[in-house]
């Protein structure tokens, strides 16, 4: 490569085989001094094992790593903290009881004899927010009263209180973050790039890497695919292309569906975070939910499934009067819902795979007293093969599993038992691009076979591909109503922003 | 954080209740407000508080999940077998206080070792480990006792009990003295930062570089060290070994410990939480005493109030 010479970390030819994978064939990864260099690819494409191999938590089997020059050798957690490089891991990893002050100094506390400098520590953790991070937060302040964008700016600084670190790696930072906690965890990014700190950014968001990456790498099966030198906004599609290797319209199943009845009647619903909403949903439609956080979006989904009660307004559901005191009254009445956060409320992670999948329908495969556990093995082995589950194994314990998988098991639970209302929250979060298709497919098929859907999503594009129709809510009410025929991504983010009239 | 105002109301409740109960009190006994009570309320509360500081330790390095956490029961078991060998040792085998008790350390430092590899080498919960052990330790005791109270009339057992210090009981300031050790210890030091880190999130301690495993092995160890500093007070109080006092004794320690958490600021369990928690108790058992309330209501009014408080706290820590 021409840039080694200048890079200030190169990893040449890296190999790295597990059992049975190679997971990395002969990558290259170089970062200059000062440039934030975006690395993508999906998952299981060796974003993590790479990572991992720089982290000295993998040896790899052949190629070196170097910084400014310097082969690290061997490859140790240590000798590469002292190299410089720092990373952020996806995972918080904070105290909730502890202050900012001793999160940022944890490990590496300052004392004397006398004991902790308390205040020097404060005093320093303080600076370091203001000036290296352009944030104020005050280090006496508990880590649980903090929002999420700053727990994560307390666990850079932990990362870089010590003022040796040259390159800091991010891994998917701003997965639990909302747009605008994204914009001031980005201000904190810029600073950190003043100063003249270099940056690997690892995420699934192309809009973030096209907006603060200087160059690129894409991964895709364990290989090199490219480095993009120049990143600029028209980017994303190129290295989806890359990513995938095939186009993004194949993301999104064709569509040759035609509405049948009215399924769902909702009429001037009301509740603390929304107002006046009215929607219709006809058979075979998929209607999708845009807007941002705090817009009501999610108290919406929360209020169609029971979660939340409606303050005022009416609901029919093919024609009969609904009333929801629970999600047990909807999942009676044939309404289900694949929930925003499948770790915690859509799964069971200590269960199996089958567990997991007939939670829903215990009563078709027990009788009072006894579990029929051949029967339900069974169902779930059809439903894994149906879903494309991997593993296939039933007695896969859920905690196992990819995210996407993850999410086939949740939506798998609701097909074994028919549903005439599928609701899907953020289906598709923390979900590789492969699985996201076939979560698509699963979702256009559920329509075609009579199902009304309603997806509430934050990727717009998402939305555009697979609804038919999308409802933008802004500040608690509905602003419009768009057909998906000829619907641009960026009209629809410029609504859901209020950015533009409908 | 969604109710701030039900959060601090709920937040107010312990202290509420203590000083509602001791004004109580104090209105319907004219003692109780006195020093001679407080000072007997502090004499009493002296080996709880003791054998407290030891499961606090533990407790902060292990995380506050009375399951899968911290904890440790065999703290009290230690106390009651190191009063036993000391008893047993200068009452019954002439040995010297300072041979007696070097004994006591050592089958002390057994217990917390043992107690250590338990947990952090073969892996057990605490809960189970350190039930285990206390069992097996209390057994050990009754053979060396043979079940009987073994009188010390040894001179610095009785000065312990009797003596005093610029006009303070020599119990007391000792006790202070061992509190602020574990303070400084637990709160103010590198040290104690990393076990507090430890038993916050493993995970990040590990990450931050923490021997997480070293720090709660040595809580074990800091535990069975307390337990034997409290022998001397057992001793003092019975004037001799007293078989049958760890029950009580580990109740109160429990209670004291979970009450402290309830009082901290940041609703976790602290040092000086653990010791308020057990003055708070012991200031309960005296002053029911002193306003006549019948013995056997003791228990149940007590365990109510606590119930109330651990509860509030829980509630409060919800929202």
């Amino acid at each position: 490569m021409s840039d080694v010479a200048d890079a200030l970390l190169s990893m040449t030819a890296i190999t790295k085989t597990f059992p049975g994978v190679k997971a990395l064939d002969r990558v290259d990864l170089s970062v200059r001094a000062g440039e934030i260099h975006g690395l993508v690819g999906e998952n299981g494409a060796g974003k993590s094992t790479i990572i991992k191999v720089l982290a000295g938590v993998y040896r790899a089997d052949e190629g070196q790593i170097s910084i400014s020059g310097q082969t690290v050798r061997p490859v140790t957690p240590d000798a590469i903290h002292k190299a410089g490089v720092r990373f952020i891991h996806q995972e918080l990893h904070l105290v909730q009881h502890f202050t900012v002050t001793e999160s940022v100094f944890m490990g590496q506390e300052s004392a004397t004899w006398a004991g902790l400098s308390r205040r020097a520590m404060r005093d320093r953790a303080e600076a370091f927010f203001r000036e290296a991070l352009n944030t104020e937060i005050s280090g006496d302040t508990l880590i649980r009263d903090l929002g999420i964008a700053e727990r994560k700016l307390v666990q850079i600084a932990r990362a870089l209180i010590d003022g040796q670190a040259r390159l800091v790696v991010f891994d998917e930072p701003t997965a639990p973050l909302s747009s605008s906690e994204t914009d001031r965890l980005f201000a904190a990014i810029k600073a950190l790039k003043s100063r003249g700190i270099a940056m690997i950014y690892v995420s699934h968001y192309l809009a973030e890497i096209t907006d603060i990456c200087d160059r690129v790498t894409v991964l895709r099966n364990g290989c090199n695919v490219c480095v993009f030198d120049q990143v600029l906004p028209g980017s994303a599609d190129a290295m989806i292309s890359a990513m995938v290797g095939r186009d993004i319209d194949a993301l999104f199943p064709t569509s040759d569906r035609s509405p049948g009845p009215v399924v769902l009647e909702v009429q001037a619903l009301c509740h603390a975070q929304f107002n006046d909403v009215n929607l219709t949903l006809h058979q075979g439609e998929i209607i999708g939910i845009a807007g941002l956080i705090g817009s009501g979006r999610e108290e919406l989904i929360d209020v169609l499934y029971g979660l939340k009660r409606a303050t005022g307004g009416a609901m029919r559901l093919n024609a009969a009067p609904l009333v929801l005191k629970s999600p047990a009254d909807a999942v009676d009445s044939g309404i289900v819902l694949v929930p925003r956060d499948r770790r915690h409320d859509g799964l069971v992670l200590n269960m199996s795979v089958s567990d997991n999948v007939n939670l829903a329908s215990l009563h078709e495969i027990s009788t009072l007293l006894i579990e029929r556990r051949a029967l339900a093995a069974e169902k779930a082995r059809g439903i894994a093969e149906r879903l494309d589950i991997r593993p296939r194994d039933p007695a896969a314990m859920a905690r196992n599993l990819s995210g996407g998988n993850q999410q086939k098991v949740v939506l798998g639970r609701w097909l074994t038992k028919g549903a005439a209302l599928f609701m899907l929250d953020e289906p598709t979060v923390g979900v590789d691009v492969g699985a996201k298709v076939e979560i698509y497919a699963l979702v256009e098929k559920l329509a075609r076979d009579g199902a009304a859907v309603i997806v509430s999503s934050s990727d717009p594009g998402e939305l555009v591909g697979l609804c038919d129709r999308i409802l933008v809510m802004l500040r608690g009410r509905i602003i419009a109503d768009l057909e998906t025929k000829g619907l641009r991504v960026d009209h629809l983010v410029a609504v859901t922003t209020g950015g533009q009239a409908a | 954080m969604a109710r701030p105002g039900l959060r601090k109301m709920l937040d107010a409740v312990p202290i509420a209740v203590f000083v509602v109960l001791f004004l109580y009190i104090g209105m319907n006994s004219a003692n109780f407000l006195s020093f001679a009570t407080w000072e007997l309320v502090l004499k009493q509360a002296v080996p709880v508080v003791v054998v407290s500081l030891g499961l606090a330790t533990v407790i902060i390095a292990g995380g506050d999940d009375v399951v899968s956490g911290g904890i440790d029961l065999s703290v009290p078991a230690t106390a009651i077998i190191c009063a036993a060998i000391v008893a047993d040792q200068v009452t019954n085998q002439q040995a010297s206080i300072v041979m007696a008790l070097a004994m006591a350390l050592a089958a002390a430092a057994l217990i917390g070792v043992t107690n250590a590899v338990l947990v952090v080498r073969v892996g057990m919960t605490p809960l189970l480990a350190t039930l285990a052990t206390s069992v097996a330790v209390v057994g050990i005791s009754r053979v060396i006792t043979e079940s009987r109270r073994i009188a010390v009339g040894d001179a610095t057992v009785l000065f312990v009990r009797d003596g005093r210090i610029a006009g303070v009981p020599v119990s007391i300031v000792v006790t202070v003295i061992i509190g602020l050790a574990f303070w400084h210890l637990v709160h103010r030091t590198k040290w104690g930062m990393n076990l507090q880190a430890t038993g916050g999130s493993r995970d990040a301690a590990e990450i931050s570089g923490i021997q997480t495993r070293k720090f709660v092995a040595l809580s074990f160890v800091l535990a069975a060290f307390a337990g034997w500093l409290a022998s001397v007070f057992v001793l003092a109080r019975g004037s001799g070994s007293s078989p049958g006092t760890e029950d009580t004794l580990l109740l109160e320690m429990v209670l004291a410990t979970f009450l402290g958490a309830a009082f901290s600021p940041r609703r976790v369990v602290t040092v000086w939480g653990a010791v308020l928690g057990a003055v708070l108790v012991s200031a309960l058992s005296v002053g029911f005493i002193s306003i006549g309330v019948n013995v056997f209501w003791t228990g149940c009014i007590k365990g109510a109030l606590i119930l109330l408080v651990v509860a509030s706290a829980a509630a409060g820590r919800e929202q």
